[in-house]
């Protein structure tokens, strides 16, 4: 559980992190003023969170307890 | 195994409040205090109170003072985590007593650059909603924010939070006025040995992903200026590994100052030995060999074959308005390699020494941050403006006062609250009664 939450926050950290980059943010390559903003607002506040939720996974794995609780 | 045993109090002088403490909070304070009040007067009054004016037009720069120190701070981070996690992945276990204070450094400094940031934008506010709406991944900037502000601040928070769980868990078994407070940062920590266990894989697997995050980051920053084409004095390739590498050093400086003042502060034997600040010696002088190459590089490129502007830039580094800087900040970096390199070579480091180089070194960096920084703006236009100038107004050196007092109040209230220095693992805190 604690571990399949944690490695869970990592890949939900990262899909949000590409998705965000890749996807809902200003196009890459394209350097017109038209391209200039985000496709989806607040884009960027994703991606951060997605950061955060990667590195926050190792707070998950170490802080919740077993389900046997600790040894 | 042997027990340390506490009968005085806690551990490392943790809540041990003395005259010289309270006085040293008082005078952070008081800084603090004047810089709030600066601060109020530019987001108040505008930024035209600074010092900094428009490039070209105005002949001025709009990246001074503040901009300086984002990157000297962000700088100063880099060396701290990067000892924290080299000592954890390799287990130098002599060179365990840096770890804490080295994770402390680099929070602290990550949080200073970031407010520095702040105190740079005329409306914070503004500037900080529309970058997490509007921002380009393409930028450097979003770089430096996700990067660096986000995830490596994050990360570090994470990290010194894991590693101070045990120590916290360790003093809450005993009676005090924060028992509440290490109870609340060991967040049920008991240390057994599947703790141990779960702490160990997680921390190591942490270092692991921060390590070449730490680089992307800095590198990054760097890029800020280096990418930046229409910039003589900034665009260059080697902005990116001399950001990284001066950052090295000047956190490092720091940390063997650190290590230096909590050494003669807690007055006893914690591990702070010669071999620990021989060590941090070593390293930064390897980090400085490698400056001091990156830097005669980059001024043998631009004054053999660099364009008009490029010279100019240049020029005004060695020999004009900014000569001063650059020769005073080649001296600081230059001859605490020399001290370096004879400690070295008589292999016998002397703390006091090391000192007086960390110092220096960290002048000659914020010397140097300057000059990456102002130079290009007043004396690097392609388009045909006069020269400019740049002269921080009191209100700048203010604000930077009280962010360095600030950066000292919080580590000096963070020694009161857990040890500076980690617990060895046959410490135990055992109760009065």
């Amino acid at each position: 559980m604690r571990r399949g939450l944690a490695i869970g926050m990592i890949i939900v950290g990262i899909a949000l992190m590409v998705i965000s980059y890749f996807g809902l943010a200003a196009p890459w390559g394209a350097d017109s003023v038209a391209n200039s903003d985000p496709r989806l607002q607040f884009a960027p506040l994703l991606f951060v969170l997605g950061v955060m939720m990667a590195f926050g996974s190792a707070l998950v794995y170490e802080m919740l307890p077993d389900k046997s609780g600790p040894k | 195994m042997a027990t340390a045993t506490y009968e005085s109090g806690l551990p490392r002088g943790v809540g041990r409040l003395t005259r010289g403490w309270v006085l040293f909070v008082i005078a952070m304070a008081a800084v603090c205090g004047l810089g709030w009040y600066a601060y109020v007067r530019e987001y108040t009054e505008g930024m035209t109170i600074t010092g900094m004016r428009n490039v070209g037009t105005m002949g001025g720069a709009t990246w001074g003072l503040y901009i300086t120190f984002v990157v000297y701070f962000i700088g100063v981070s880099f060396a701290g985590i990067a000892v924290a996690v080299v000592i954890r992945l390799f287990n130098l276990e002599k060179l365990r007593p840096l770890a804490r204070m080295a994770e402390v450094l680099t929070v602290v400094s990550l949080l200073l650059g970031a407010i520095a940031i702040v105190a740079d934008l005329g409306q914070p506010f503004r500037g900080i909603i529309n970058l997490f709406r509007y921002a380009r991944p393409q930028s450097p900037f979003f770089g430096t924010f996700t990067m660096v502000i986000a995830g490596y601040l994050f990360a570090s928070l994470v990290y010194l939070w894991l590693t101070s769980r045990r120590d916290a868990a360790l003093l809450a078994k005993q009676e005090s006025r924060m028992r509440w407070l290490h109870r609340f940062v060991a967040a049920g920590y008991t240390d057994t040995p599947v703790e141990r266990e779960r702490h160990s894989r997680a921390t190591f697997w942490l270092a692991i992903c921060i390590l070449p995050m730490l680089v992307v980051a800095h590198s990054t920053l760097g890029f800020v200026f280096g990418l930046q084409v229409g910039r003589p004095g900034w665009y260059s390739a080697l902005q990116a590994p001399a950001f990284v590498v001066l950052a090295g050093v000047s956190g490092t400086g720091l940390l063997i100052v650190l290590a230096a003042i909590v050494r003669k502060m807690l007055n006893r034997d914690v591990g702070l030995n010669t071999y620990v600040f021989g060590w941090l010696g070593r390293f930064m002088m390897v980090l400085l060999i490698v400056y001091v190459y990156f830097m005669v590089t980059e001024l043998a490129t631009a004054t053999y074959a660099g364009s008009e502007r490029e010279l100019q830039v240049t020029r005004e580094m060695l020999r004009g308005e900014y000569s001063w800087i650059f020769w005073t900040s080649v001296a600081l970096l230059v001859l605490p390699l020399a001290s370096l390199l004879f400690q070295a070579i008589k292999r016998n480091w002397s703390v006091p020494w090391l000192i007086v180089s960390g110092i220096a070194v960290n002048l000659g960096a914020i010397g140097k941050r300057y000059l990456i920084a102002v130079p290009s703006q007043t004396h690097g236009q392609l388009l045909p403006y006069n020269d400019g100038s740049y002269t921080p107004s009191w209100i700048e050196f203010a604000v930077v006062a009280s962010l360095m007092a600030f950066g000292a109040l919080i580590i000096g209230v963070f020694m009161k609250v857990l040890p500076i220095v980690e617990l060895e693992p046959e410490e135990e805190v055992v109760s009065h009664a």
